[in-house]
C-alpha cells in the first residue's frame, strides 16, 4: 500500500543543513498497524509527516497504492489527503470554537459531501468513539482524552484507508491512553492501515509492527505478534 | 450555495473569536473609502452628462474679439449686439442668449423681501436644456414681457403651492405676472453656465425675459465687461449698442451638416466684422461642444482635484493599515487554515472562504463608508460652498461605490490570506 524507496529529506537554513531522512526504504501493507520510534529529533514525524503529504521531500520516491505522489498539484494532494488519510495529532487540533459534530464535519466539507451523508458519517463516528451525546458540546467542554476521541472521529469520518496518528496519547493520562489505544486498534481492526508515533515501548508493542528509525535512517522493522493473537 | 453559507459562518466565527481588531480594519478601511466616496460623488456630479442623448447637439459659439491680441481666444461673454449678429443666422435649431443676476421677491410691498437668483434669458432656453414646466408655459416670444417664471422650490416658498399661474409677484418691488412654475429640474453639472466654476450649485429661482432684463437694467452677477466706455448703468440703452460683454449664448446643432453650415457662418461673420474694423484679432472660432466646456475654460476646480489626489493617497495609506491588520488577524489563525489544509481543504478552497471574509468586509466597510462618505460630503458642502449642491447618490454611484468597496476589501483580505494558505502545514500544527 505504502512503498517508499530511497526517500531523503533535508531540512536547509543559511547555516546548515540537517538530513531528517535518509534513504529510507520502506514497505508498509494494507491493515497493518505499525509504530514509528526513535529517540527525539530522529525523524519520525518528518516521516509520518512525508507520508501525510504534509511534507515534501528531497529525493527518492512515495508510492501510494501503486502511484507516485511526486509532481502531484496542490489540488490532487488535498484529494488524497482527505479521501485516503486520517490525521490525530499530539495535540488534538480541534478547533476550539466548532462544536464536536462540526469539528468532525471539517473534512467532509471540503470532500463536497451532501448533508445527509456527511450526518449519516458523523454519527456512526461519534457511535464508535463513545461521544454520541456529546455531539453539540464545544471542545473545552471535553477532557483530554474525550477531545482525542473527537480528533479520531474526525480522522475516521472521511473513512480512510490510512490512519496517521502522531503521538496520539502523548498528552494523556495513563488510563486515557489505553482507552485511546483500544479504539486504535478497534479501527485497525475493521481494516484501517495505522502508522502511529510513539515514544512509547509498550503502545509500540501493542502494534503489529515497529519500525525504529535513528538519525533519519531506518534502524529496525520489527514484526510482533499481535497483542490479541498472544492473549489468546 | 450551502457550502458559502458555511463560509460565511466560519467568516462570523472568525470575526467573533477577535472582534476588536477586525472592527479597527473595518473602521480604518471605511475611513479611507469614506473620503474617497465624498470625493468621487463630486467628480461623478462634475463629469456626468446631464443630458444625454442632446448634450452633443448643444454648443457654445465664440467668434468676435473686439480687442487685439495674437493666439488668444475669443471672449466667453458676449456683447448684446454680437449676439444679435450671432442670432442672425436661421442654421441652429434653438438658439439662447442669457446671464443671471440677483434680486430680491417679495409678494406685497409689506412683506420681507426674499432674496433671489434670476436667470435673464430667451425662451429657447426651456427648450434647449429640456427644463420641464408644471404649470403654464413660457414667454410667447423674445421681446419684453413682464412675466415671469418661477422654480417650484421659489413658488412653494413665497405662495406655499405650486398652481399659481396668473398670480403677481414684485421683484425688486416691480410688478411681475407669473406664466410659468418648472416642475422638479435640477441640471448636474449645470453646464448651461458657463461663466466660471458654478457647476454644482442649484438652478435659478426666477426666470425672466432677456430684453427686460436690459430694460430693466440688470447687471450680470457673474462675470461682465466693455471694450468701451459705456457706462453699465445704462444697460437698456448703451448696454444694447457698446462693447459690455456679459452674455452667454448656446446653438443647438442637431446635425454634422448643422454644425459645418454653423463654423462657416461664424468665418464669414468675423470676416465682416474684420473688414469693419470691430475685430482687431486674428480670427480664431471656437464652437464648444456642451460636455467640453468645462475641460476648454479649466473650469475643472482646483481644489477638488487636489482634494481628490489626498484622498486617494489616504485610501492607499488605509489599504495599507487595514491590510496589515488583516495580515495579524490571518497569521493568528494560520494554525486554523494549516488545519484545514490538512484535512483535504484545497487552496482554491480555502480561497472560497476568503471570499466570504471579503464579502463580509465589503458590508460592514460600504456601510460605514457611505455613512462617512455622507458626512463628507455634509463637510465638503460646507467648507466650498461654491459646490454646495449635492443630490442624490444614483444607482450608477452606488453600484460604482459597491465595487470600490469590494475591491478594497479583496486588495485587504488578498495577501494576508494568500500568506496564511501557503505556510508551512507541519510547522503550524506543531505550533
Amino acid at each position: 500500500m505504502i512503498t517508499l524507496t530511497n526517500l531523503s529529506k533535508i531540512f536547509r537554513t543559511e547555516l546548515i543543513e540537517t538530513h531528517a531522512l535518509r534513504d529510507v526504504t520502506l514497505q508498509v501493507n494494507e491493515g497493518e498497524f505499525a509504530a514509528l520510534t526513535g529517540p527525539s529529533g530522529s525523524g519520525k514525524s518528518t516521516l509520518l509527516n512525508i507520508l501525510g503529504t504534509l511534507e515534501s521531500f528531497d529525493s527518492g520516491d512515495y508510492l501510494l497504492d501503486g502511484k507516485s505522489i511526486k509532481g502531484l498539484s496542490d489540488a490532487a494532494l488535498s484529494q488524497l489527503r482527505n479521501e485516503k488519510i486520517g490525521f490525530i495529532f499530539q495535540s488534538f487540533n480541534l478547533i476550539k470554537d466548532f462544536s464536536i459534530y462540526d469539528n468532525i464535519e471539517l473534512p467532509l466539507r471540503y470532500r463536497g459531501l451532501k448533508a445527509a451523508e456527511r450526518k449519516q458519517r458523523i454519527e456512526q463516528a461519534l457511535e464508535l468513539v463513545g461521544l454520541h451525546a456529546r455531539r453539540d458540546y464545544l471542545p473545552a467542554q471535553l477532557s483530554g482524552g474525550q477531545q482525542q476521541r473527537v480528533a479520531i472521529a474526525r480522522a475516521i469520518a472521511g473513512r480512510p484507508r490510512i490512519l496517521l496518528a502522531d503521538e496520539p496519547t502523548g498528552n494523556l493520562d495513563s488510563l486515557m491512553a489505553r482507552q485511546v489505544m483500544e479504539l486504535l486498534e478497534q479501527i485497525n481492526q475493521q481494516g484501517c492501515t495505522i502508522l502511529m508515533v510513539t515514544h512509547d515501548p509498550d503502545q509500540a508493542r501493542r502494534a503489529g509492527r515497529n519500525i525504529q528509525i535513528i538519525d533519519g535512517q531506518l534502524h529496525d522493522s520489527t514484526m510482533y505478534e499481535p497483542l490479541a493473537t498472544q492473549s489468546a | 450555495m450551502e457550502q458559502f453559507i458555511y463560509y460565511l459562518k466560519v467568516s462570523l466565527l472568525s470575526i467573533k473569536r477577535a472582534p476588536l481588531p477586525y472592527a479597527l480594519t473595518v473602521f480604518i478601511l471605511s475611513v479611507g473609502l469614506g473620503v474617497f466616496f465624498a470625493n468621487a460623488t463630486f467628480y461623478y456630479q462634475l463629469n456626468s452628462d446631464p443630458l444625454p442623448g442632446k448634450s452633443d447637439k448643444l454648443f457654445f459659439p465664440m467668434t468676435l474679439t473686439p480687442y487685439d491680441c495674437n493666439d488668444c481666444r475669443p471672449p466667453r461673454i458676449l456683447s448684446y449686439s454680437n449676439v444679435q449678429k450671432l442670432a442672425a443666422s436661421d442654421i441652429p435649431s434653438a438658439q439662447a442668449a442669457m446671464y443671471s443676476s440677483d434680486g430680491y421677491a417679495r409678494l406685497t410691498i409689506d412683506q420681507p423681501p426674499t432674496p433671489v437668483v434670476i436667470r435673464i434669458t430667451q425662451r429657447d432656453f426651456f427648450q434647449m436644456f429640456d427644463v420641464p414646466l408644471l404649470h403654464g408655459s413660457v414667454w410667447p416670444d423674445d421681446n419684453g414681457h413682464h412675466q415671469v417664471i418661477l422654480s417650484r422650490p421659489m413658488a412653494l416658498k413665497l405662495f406655499g403651492r405650486t398652481a399659481v399661474v396668473g398670480e403677481s409677484l414684485l421683484l425688486d418691488d416691480r410688478n411681475f405676472r407669473i406664466i410659468g412654475v418648472l416642475d422638479e429640474w435640477q441640471m448636474l453639472p449645470r453646464l448651461y453656465d458657463a461663466n466660471g466654476r458654478n457647476h454644482l450649485t442649484a438652478n435659478e429661482d426666477i426666470f425672466l425675459p432677456l430684453e427686460t432684463g436690459y430694460d430693466l437694467n440688470y447687471l450680470s452677477k457673474t462675470n461682465s465687461q466693455t471694450f468701451d466706455d459705456t457706462d453699465y448703468r445704462q444697460l437698456a440703452t448703451e448696454g444694447r449698442v457698446g462693447a459690455l460683454h456679459q452674455l452667454q449664448y448656446w446653438v443647438q446643432l442637431d446635425t454634422a451638416a448643422q454644425q459645418e453650415d454653423y463654423q462657416q457662418y461664424m468665418q464669414s461673420l468675423a470676416e465682416d466684422e474684420k473688414a469693419a474694423g470691430r475685430h482687431p484679432a486674428p480670427i480664431n472660432n471656437q464652437l464648444v461642444p456642451m460636455l467640453g466646456i468645462v475641460d476648454y475654460f479649466g473650469d475643472d476646480p482646483g481644489d477638488i482635484k487636489a482634494f481628490a489626489l489626498v484622498t486617494l493617497l489616504f485610501l492607499v495609506v488605509c489599504l495599507f493599515n487595514a491590510s496589515h491588520l488583516a495580515l495579524n488577524r490571518y497569521l493568528s489563525n494560520q494554525y486554523e487554515f494549516s488545519l484545514r489544509r490538512a484535512l483535504g481543504a484545497s487552496r482554491s478552497q480555502l480561497q472560497l472562504q476568503m471570499l466570504a471574509d471579503v464579502l463580509l468586509m465589503t458590508v460592514f466597510s460600504l456601510l460605514g463608508a457611505l455613512f462617512i462618505g455622507y458626512a463628507g460630503v455634509s463637510l465638503m458642502n460646507a467648507l466650498l460652498p461654491q459646490n454646495s449642491l449635492f443630490s442624490t447618490w444614483d444607482l450608477t454611484l452606488i453600484t460604482a461605490l459597491i465595487l470600490a468597496a469590494f475591491t478594497c476589501s479583496y486588495l485587504v483580505t488578498l495577501y494576508p490570506s494568500l500568506r496564511a494558505s501557503f505556510g508551512s502545514l507541519n510547522q503550524q500544527l506543531k505550533e
